[in-house]
């Protein structure tokens, strides 16, 4: 200590200062707070539903943002810089942009690998894998499946419960807190459930349209299904000749409702409905993707409200 | 697997004399470093942790695995297959401008002629190598040649920030030299950039270290040594360079970002007419409401050139601007201003053309239609030293197929 100390006072003082400067940033993970950063906003907020003030939770996304879409911006990598905790949904959705902020991020725990990543698929029954050859003819699909999973509070259990597992492993001294924290919401989640499955019991057996194929573990949960998609095929922009299409199939179904999460172009959705006598409703894509969906439960508050009314 | 073996050998040498009495378990992060520094003490070696690895409680997190199945997974080996693609640009160019009018560039095209173009297949490897690294190969084939564009590691686990690229690789200088061709807003290469900088990029084998400081804000200096192959005009070819950059992105807003950075080259310059030093500074402004596929971004550099036998003032200047309008998912417009200075080759008896800037005005209209297959139109106007004016034509397609790693901002 003492040789070390002589060191530094024998260094000329601009070096000194530098190496000064230079320790004091190097990053560190003393904090008790656990740094979690998530995806998107809907895990954002279940980490903070089950984290409490034992940790800090940041989104790289917004809701009102399509998740597929996010620009991998560099300040980002920043925030992953000292993630203790990197949060994502998995199943390509994020593919876009999420492996170059993690290259540059220089935080090895948070790799795919990594002791410090959770994807939120791992966690869950996954819907609509592709049986059959994949190629991109089909669109820009989702080869390992659906990763639309949020909006299904089933799913969104297990994933709190994984979420609070892993911060449990992290954060050992918080496990008894963390697992609190989780029989809480999970005791509110049954409620809300049983709240929401009421609301949708007049709607079950209904068709609906969708924009993207986004909302099949919602509609899963409420016994609707989908008469068709706005979409021809993932990711491609619908040409005259399937809106004509989809008219006549949202007649023909007595399709009474086109949902379209509010970071889509509804023009459209306001066609097909115009010529075809549905409604459209924009729906929050996520949490924080409306004012009224500011939280988990709100944010299928809203995507209940909505879908309640597949039957007119 | 090393925590395995490690405690096997620990076992294994306990066993030799008397009989091991169990130990507790670690219990808690003070007692895991104390117990990870006696053995590394008695091993040897320092407490290097695996990526992703070390320091949780619990076991080593592995891949996700179904419960049961028979057989095995008749995937399993398709599973580790690396990330393969392949881009091709493809193109009809046309101009009224005659090979020594156009100047030294990397497309030329033959005079009043509609001229078809295989521009370039990209052919890309990209894969995890191990916990320490990843791996991007990219092979570029045009008509007449094949080269390795790009062949490096990048390293996943280093500490303090820092980030080690190894191989062949685009040197950190500017904006547009560290992108493919298919990363290219415009259908070419800014003059400007093909002139002071290189023709296909200054490019070539060496080590780039990387360090992210740690500030609120993206802050990262780029410190690189290459064998490259700069500009069109460097008579003992291949020269090494050191290089230098510091990238800095700031969030303005929600909606917007800005990234500046700068760059800085040297290279050993044996004669007179070699390259010694490169200079370059380069902005980058993007708007973008979060919930619109649509934004607007805005790109400038400049680069001075210094010959061996040139002091500072001497150096010779050029840049560009662009300015680029997504409107939707699938149509985007584009506008350039390129200066570069006017290099060309005069064929012998003829007279030679004054010095001095050539201009380029260039428009583009871009129609994505998926995120796989785009086609561009781009008209350009020439004005070159002289008093001569002039039009060049790129109508280029390009698309891909394959897994393709996604890019960097």
């Amino acid at each position: 200590m003492n040789r070390t100390a002589t060191r530094i006072v024998s260094m000329p003082m601009p070096l000194a200062l530098a190496a000064f400067l230079f320790a004091t940033l190097l990053p560190t993970r003393a904090s008790a707070i656990l740094q979690v950063v998530t995806t998107t906003e809907g895990l954002a907020a279940l980490a903070r539903e089950v984290g409490g003030d034992r940790v800090k939770v940041e989104s790289l996304s917004r809701g009102i943002q399509d998740p597929h879409f996010v620009d991998p911006n560099p300040t980002l990598a920043v925030k992953l810089r000292n993630a203790d905790l990197l949060v994502d949904m998995g199943l390509e959705l994020e593919v876009g942009w999420l492996p170059p902020l993690v290259n540059q991020s220089r935080n090895p725990d948070i790799q795919v690998s990594g002791g410090r990543r959770l994807i939120a698929s791992n966690a869950v029954d996954v819907m609509d894998m592709p049986t059959g050859p994949v190629d991109r003819s089909q669109g820009d699909i989702h080869p390992s499946g659906n990763p639309h999973f949020l909006s299904d509070p089933r799913r969104a259990e297990r994933i709190a419960a994984a979420i609070a597992a892993k911060l449990a492993q992290l954060d050992p001294a918080g496990a008894a807190y963390y697992q609190g924290r989780l029989a809480d919401f999970d005791r509110r989640l049954a409620a809300a459930m049983t709240r929401w499955r009421s609301e949708l019991a007049p709607a079950q057996g209904a068709k609906v349209v969708t924009h993207h194929n986004s909302l099949r573990y919602l509609l899963d949960f409420g016994g609707v299904s989908a008469a068709g998609y706005l979409e021809p095929k993932p990711g491609i922009t619908p040409p005259p000749s399937h809106l004509a299409d989809l008219i006549g199939v949202v007649k023909s179904n007595g399709v009474k409702v086109i949902l379209v999460e509010n970071y889509y172009d509804r023009k459209a959705a306001d066609l097909v409905a115009r010529l075809s006598g549905a409604r459209v409703e924009a729906i929050p894509g996520d949490v924080g993707g409306s004012k009224d969906a500011a939280d988990y439960f709100s944010y299928v508050d809203a995507l209940v409200k909505a879908l309640a009314q597949a039957k007119g | 697997m090393l925590q395995l073996v490690v405690f096997s050998l620990l076992a294994s040498q306990a066993g030799a004399g008397a009989p091991a009495s169990p130990q507790p378990p670690p219990t808690s992060a003070e007692e895991r470093k104390q117990l990870e520094e006696q053995i590394g003490k008695e091993l040897g070696t320092q407490a290097q942790p695996i990526p992703g690895v070390t320091n949780l409680p619990g076991p080593a997190p592995v891949a996700a695995t179904a419960d049961t199945s028979k057989g095995g997974s008749p995937f399993g080996r398709l599973l580790q297959l690396p990330d393969f693609s392949a881009i091709v640009d493809g193109a009809l160019g046309y101009t009224n401008l005659s090979p020594t009018q156009q100047g030294l560039t990397a497309d030329p095209l033959p005079q009043k002629l509609v001229q078809p173009l295989l521009q370039e297949v990209e052919l890309a490897v990209q894969a995890t190598i191990d916990p320490y690294a990843r791996g991007d190969i990219f092979i570029t084939f045009s008509l007449d040649s094949v080269e390795v564009e790009e062949a490096f590691l990048t390293s996943l686990s280093l500490p303090w920030g820092l980030q080690v690229k190894a191989g062949k690789f685009y040197s950190p200088f500017g904006r547009l030299n560290q992108l493919h061709r298919h990363q290219w807003v415009f259908v070419n290469q800014p003059l400007s950039q093909q002139r002071l900088v290189a023709s296909d990029g200054l490019n070539g084998p060496g080590v780039d270290l990387a360090w992210l400081a740690p500030l609120p804000w993206f802050f990262e200096v780029h410190l690189a040594y290459q064998d490259t192959l700069p500009g069109f005009e460097s008579p003992s070819d291949r020269q090494l360079t050191g290089v230098g950059r510091l990238i800095q992105y700031f969030d303005l807003a929600d909606w917007a970002t800005l990234g500046v950075g700068l760059s800085w080259a040297n290279f050993r310059a044996p004669l007179a007419t070699d390259w010694k030093n490169l200079g370059g500074g380069d902005v980058f402004v993007k708007f973008r409401d979060p919930a619109s596929r649509g934004y607007v971004t805005v790109q400038g550099e400049v680069f001075a050139r210094q010959r061996a036998a040139q002091t500072f003032s001497q150096a010779t200047w050029g840049g560009y601007g662009q300015v680029v309008w997504r409107l939707d998912r699938e149509w985007e417009v584009s506008a350039r201003y390129d200066g570069a200075p006017f290099e060309t080759v005069i064929p012998a008896g003829t007279a030679p053309l004054p010095p001095g800037t050539q201009s380029s005005y260039s428009l583009l209209g871009t129609f994505y239609a998926s995120e796989f297959l785009r086609v561009r139109l781009q008209p350009s106007w020439q004005q070159i030293p002289g008093g001569v004016n002039g039009f060049q034509v790129f109508a280029n397609f390009e698309f891909s197929v394959g897994v393709h790693g996604a890019h960097p901002f």
